[in-house]
């Protein structure tokens, strides 16, 4: 039989070391900053690619009617908007400034949570809703240039397209995204109830 | 003193202990040295903040459990007995008489409440009563208490493990 004074000297016995140095810590700080300053402007390099493609293919085509100009401009508004919206989603996940108070950092993700999942339903239905509002303009000047088979097979995929998007692989994402931010707020809650009063 | 220098002096003052309290937690030592890195880490980075406290092995602790508790939002994990008996007998023979000792109270603390794994490792390393109640958020005279089970619960487990 032992009491808690020789489990307490047990421990004491202990040679279980941390295989972690110093050194080791700052070269991962370094390494995790990059990488999330990378991803950041993988994420930022694609869209502004695509930005930049949208604004040589407005300057470089003879476009001659106005719908297909106020097309192109709803399109870049789109792009923007969605690069803004991508630096200030990451900046807010990668947020850790209340990393010492618990009860402030679940509300800070419920928050979150709230505000992805208007992001994701409202606001999408409104950027899908621009995007589509944008081809339809489009397609009316390519009505006029190329031959009816190519148009029509070209709105059909479009539309299948931001349909499949919108009814089928957002709704997707969307509960995954929920489930994986309810777990990490039930998780937190159920811990942090055990610290509560007696 | 330069950040770097305060660093390591911070880290050889307080990484045995924290490495401890995570490897107390996960009862995995592989585990254990990625949540102890990750608390490091969350010091480096705020650590201007936190210059001139005098208690900042308390808020080190905190970060620690935190990063502990928050271990769950990235991983779905094993039921720890199940995970702390695998380790160990893997282990088996690797191990002294000492530190299976060691060993068997790690797998007794494994078996306790996330929040019970968190203040008795506190306990054993002897971090003062003030310091654990500031750090885990309960008023000393209810942490006199907790403490005291967890003690009681601790000792019978162990006991009881030694028998079999």
């Amino acid at each position: 039989m032992k009491d808690f004074e020789a489990l307490k000297s047990i421990w004491h016995d202990q040679v279980a070391l941390p295989k972690v140095s110093h050194e080791d810590v700052l070269k991962k700080v370094g390494r995790v900053k990059g990488g999330l300053a990378r991803r950041l402007l993988l994420e930022m390099l694609g869209m502004t690619i695509a930005t930049a493609v949208l604004l040589w293919v407005w300057i470089a085509s003879p476009f001659r009617m106005w719908t297909t100009h106020l097309a192109m401009l709803i399109f870049l508004a789109c792009c923007v908007y969605y690069i803004i919206a991508i630096i200030e989603n990451y900046r807010r996940i990668t947020y850790d400034k209340l990393l010492d108070k618990p009860e402030e950092y679940i509300q800070y993700l419920k928050k979150y949570k709230q505000d992805r999942f208007i992001f994701n339903t409202r606001k999408y239905r409104i950027y899908s809703l621009f995007f589509t509002a944008g081809f339809i303009l489009y397609f009316i000047e390519i009505a006029f240039l190329a031959s009816l088979w190519v148009t029509v097979t070209g709105i059909i995929f479009t539309f299948l397209w931001i349909g499949l998007c919108y009814f089928v692989l957002m709704r997707i994402y969307i509960r995954r995204e929920e489930s994986k931010l309810e777990d990490m707020i039930r998780n937190l809650e159920r811990l942090q109830k055990q610290f509560e009063e007696i | 003193m330069n950040k770097e220098a305060l660093f390591k002096e911070i880290f050889q003052t307080n990484s045995k202990k924290i490495y401890h309290l995570c490897y107390g937690y996960t009862g995995d030592e592989d585990t254990a040295n990625d949540l102890m890195q990750e608390t490091f880490m969350k010091v480096w980075q705020n650590l201007d903040k936190f210059r001139n406290q005098a208690l900042i092995s308390t808020w080190i602790y905190r970060i620690a459990v935190n990063t502990c508790l928050s271990h769950l939002r990235v991983e779905k994990r094993h039921p720890k007995d199940e995970l702390t008996e695998n380790l160990i007998e893997t282990k088996a023979e690797e191990i002294s008489d000492k530190n299976e000792q060691v060993a068997s109270l790690y797998k007794c603390i494994a078996q306790l409440e996330e929040n019970e794994r968190i203040i008795i490792t506190m306990v054993l390393d002897e971090v003062p009563y003030t310091e654990i109640a500031m750090i885990s958020g309960i008023s000393e005279g209810n942490l006199r208490v907790k403490i005291h089970r967890i003690k009681q619960k601790l000792t019978e487990l162990y006991n009881r493990n030694e028998r079999f």
